[in-house]
């Protein structure tokens, strides 16, 4: 185990959460934003309709400096945030996927060099060769989405893998292809919203309209096609995921993922009708109402994949759980339950790592750091905090937590508890002093 | 616990899914590129201020030049560092995600002041004072996430010094607000090496640009002139800050005599050597400013990799070597990446030929038969990618599923 970060109040978790939503703004335009582009565009070259470039060259500079500057800044913080909340899971999922993340790159590179210069040389290129660059842009940067889906699915239902340990058996994994065709198909609904943001600001007229009105069509396709691949998706999940989503979901979640579709459809709607009643404002509160949905979808994801990291194998907390003799890692768990969490574990001090009368509850701290604080905070309030969860339960002396922790592993959303008597004394100890 | 069994504990038991040295050689490849235009990101923003305040005409266009390079260097940085920061968790995961562990909250302040940095290279290329502002303040950002990124490397060379920094008071040290290593010398052995790039960009521009009618080949040889000038002060200055960085190895690894180390420092004086030719004999340096670039960017692969053995021999100290990483050959996914990198870089050669071609010429560029025909295999090369994976995809599927 590596030293642990805590973030007062929120978790290491939380602090990547936070990032990985942000990073979905400008993710999710950069896959989706170019095929409108680029259809409009055609129509420009094609069709002999200038009045529609202004809006093309717009929208590309949009996407330029905000997928580029804050979404590649924020897909790499996606990264650190990963190794501060979780390195043992982020290591695991590198040692397995280096390959997929390296053929992502390949097409993040083609991505990056492709808009700026799809950007810069509307007056430069030749208008065929324009449009073709800006196919080659949108291609790539929709194969990094096939490529990272990939990844993305293995997190919740690895397949084969835990059995073969192979590449592919993950990646290929049964919520692959649905979850590929729900993103496919919500995209074009993202980059109508979007495109609406930047439409708002261009002079009023039939151009203006014609974008308006193309983007409400867009959007409103995007969401019909989705709405049935999320049905395919959700059934392409385990039943234990399903239950413990069931069980995890808050009413807040579940309304966001209900009702940001609802209300964006009727928005598109209401564009493809009357696309002249297209405004800034009201363009960035469905930018809003978009990532409401979006956030709800992503939160609900990773819930429902609790308590893994990588299913059957790692627990949240880090912990190898699960043998995987395909490639020759043997679970911590049975070493761990005769030797000692406190006693193992690299980064614990020295003075910890036997309990004794004197330091247990400093010890059983140190034993919900390791344990417990990749998802809850130890402080008296914010993020799922221990002590407070201590007292919903209702039980107060150590000897009864105790007793508890040796039936956690009942709970679908919760890993066992990891380590041996003397830990748990300890960590007992410690949750009955924070929850007085 | 001691430090070769901590390492031992830390190593990530997935092994590997090919041979070691390949992902070193692609770490070490992709290391020198990203280093490369994290120079020209901070030299190009650096020449843009000057530019600003001398404030001339000629030097205003440079400024203008200058800080929109600054914004594409920036954007290759990034995307360049990608693959490294990949690496360096396959190879040297216990190193990397200790030191992150240990200053996690500057961790993730680095992404923040990236951010802060890059936006403001952007608000830089509005000009005036405002824009001088923002320059000022995207160059001051820059060289903090130098700083930062400096410390976390250095921290990770620092095994045997992790428990101390986290527990040595007893309890542990949680919050990630300490940074606990940090070497001026190797850090402006990073830095200068900003003025070689921006001098070479003069170069590369003057020599550019040049073959276009419409510029004033006057100014563009002024350019090139100062640009050499620069490239070559910058990197006599790179060298002499490389030997005092020497002195702070410990002298036990004996690495002035590596052979790696030995082959770095050759290319290095005779780039200084080729440099100095350009900027105090030459009357036209521009004419040899590709040969300027390409050896300027042999030098940084040979520094790259030296920089590799140093810490090889670093952490050979504590018995670690990534020859000793298990190594179970995943050939689908080894061959998936080395397809892709070898259409994808054929993809990204088209781009990037276009670019170069289209600003060549004054006005609509209309590429000739080969590079439009290289365009129509650019889209069938993705499609053709698309078509193989997902065809495998859907064996491996059904194949699942007993079909």
């Amino acid at each position: 185990m590596y030293p642990i970060w805590e973030v007062p109040h929120l978790t290491a978790g939380m602090v990547l959460g936070l990032i990985a939503t942000f990073h979905i703004l400008p993710s999710h335009l950069s896959v989706s934003a170019m095929w409108l582009n680029v259809w409009l565009e055609r129509k420009a070259v094609l069709e002999g309709r200038p009045e529609l470039m202004p809006f093309v060259r717009r929208y590309a500079k949009f996407i330029l400096v905000f997928c580029y500057v804050f979404g590649s800044l924020s897909g790499v913080g996606i990264w650190f945030a990963a190794t501060a909340a979780s390195p043992r899971g982020i290591s695991a999922l590198i040692h397995n996927f280096v390959w997929g993340w390296a053929t992502e790159w390949v097409f993040f590179l083609i991505e990056v060099s492709g808009i700026f210069v799809y950007a810069y040389t509307f007056d430069k290129l030749d208008e065929r060769t324009h449009l073709r660059l800006g196919l080659v842009f949108a291609a790539a940067s929709w194969l990094t989405m096939v490529v990272i889906v990939g990844i993305l699915t293995f997190m919740m239902t690895p397949g084969a893998w835990n059995t073969t340990g192979a590449f592919f058996d993950g990646f290929f994994n049964q919520s692959y292809w649905p979850q590929l065709f729900f993103r496919t198909t919500s995209m074009f609904s993202i980059a109508a919203v979007y495109a609406v943001v930047v439409a708002a600001r261009e002079p009023a007229g039939p151009a203006r309209d014609f974008v308006v009105r193309a983007a409400g069509l867009w959007g409103l396709a995007g969401l019909a096609l989705a709405a049935p691949c999320l049905l395919w998706y959700r059934a392409s999940l385990p039943e234990a995921v399903r239950g413990t989503l069931d069980a995890l979901l808050t009413p807040g979640l579940k309304a966001a993922m209900l009702w940001a579709p609802v209300v964006t459809a009727l928005y598109f709607a209401g564009l493809a009708w009357r696309p002249r009643a297209a405004r800034f404002v009201p363009a960035l509160a469905a930018v809003a109402v978009l990532f409401a949905g979006i956030f709800a979808f992503e939160r609900a994801r990773e819930l429902g994949r609790k308590p893994w990291v990588l299913p059957g194998y790692m627990v949240s907390s880090g912990f190898v759980v699960g043998d995987l003799p395909a490639k020759g890692a043997a679970a911590q768990l049975p070493r761990l339950a005769s030797e000692g969490v406190l006693a193992s574990a690299p980064f614990v001090p020295a003075g910890l790592r036997t309990v004794t009368d004197l330091n247990r509850v400093e010890a059983g701290r140190m034993v919900a750091l390791l344990e417990c604080s990749a998802c809850h905070t130890l402080d008296k309030a914010g993020v799922r905090p221990l002590p407070a969860l201590v007292r919903r339960v209702g039980l107060s002396t150590p000897e009864d937590l105790a007793a508890w922790l040796d039936g956690l592993g009942a709970y679908p959303y919760m890993p066992p508890f990891i380590g041996n008597d003397a830990d748990k004394r300890a960590l007992a100890a410690f949750l009955a002093k924070a929850a007085e | 616990m001691e430090t070769a069994a901590l390492i031992q504990t830390l190593s990530d038991p997935l092994g590997l899914p090919f041979y070691p040295q390949v992902f070193a050689a692609l770490m070490v490849l992709t290391f020198a590129l990203h280093i490369a235009f994290v120079n020209l990101a901070v030299g190009t923003t650096a020449l843009a201020l000057w530019g600003f305040v001398r404030g001339t005409p000629e030097w205003k266009t440079l400024a203008g030049a200058s800080a929109k390079a600054a914004t594409a260097s920036v954007s290759g940085a990034i995307v360049l560092g990608v693959a490294p920061l990949l690496f360096v968790q396959t190879l040297y995961d216990p190193f990397w995600y200790a030191s992150n562990l240990l200053s996690a909250a500057w961790v993730i302040g680095f992404v923040f002041v990236m951010m802060a940095a890059y936006g403001a290279s952007y608000l830089f290329l509005g000009g005036g004072r405002a824009g001088a502002a923002f320059g000022a303040a995207a160059l001051l950002l820059y060289l903090g996430a130098g700083s930062l990124m400096h410390a976390f490397s250095m921290q990770a060379l620092a095994p045997e010094k992790w428990l101390g920094w986290y527990a040595g008071a007893g309890t542990a040290a949680t919050s990630g607000t300490a940074l606990h290593a940090f070497e001026p010398l190797r850090f402006l052995h990073f830095l200068v090496p900003a003025g070689t790039a921006a001098g070479l960009y003069l170069l590369l521009r003057a020599w550019y640009l040049r073959a276009r009618p419409d510029m004033d080949r006057e100014a563009l040889g002024r350019s090139a002139k100062l640009g050499a000038g620069l490239a070559f002060w910058a990197t006599a200055a790179q060298a002499l800050v490389g030997f005092a960085w020497l002195l702070t190895v410990p002298q036990a690894l004996a690495f002035y005599a590596h052979p790696a180390f030995l082959a770095a420092l050759a290319a290095g004086l005779a780039l200084v050597a080729y440099l100095g030719k350009l900027a105090l004999l030459d009357a036209d340096p521009a004419g040899a400013a590709v040969p300027a670039a390409g050896g300027t960017l042999g030098v940084i692969l040979a520094m790259a990799a030296a920089r590799e053995a140093l810490r090889g021999a670093l952490l050979g100290r504590f018995g670690f070597s990534i020859a000793a990483h298990r190594v179970t050959v995943d050939w689908g996914s080894t061959a998936l990446f080395l397809a892709t990198f070898a259409l994808g870089g054929s993809v990204l050669a088209w781009v990037l030929t276009l670019a170069f071609q289209a600003g060549r010429v004054e006005g609509r560029f209309t590429p000739g038969p080969r590079v439009a025909a290289w365009g129509r295999v650019s889209l069938g090369l993705l499609a053709g990618w698309l078509l193989v994976v997902a065809g495998y995809g859907l064996s491996v599927t059904l194949r699942a599923r007993g079909l």
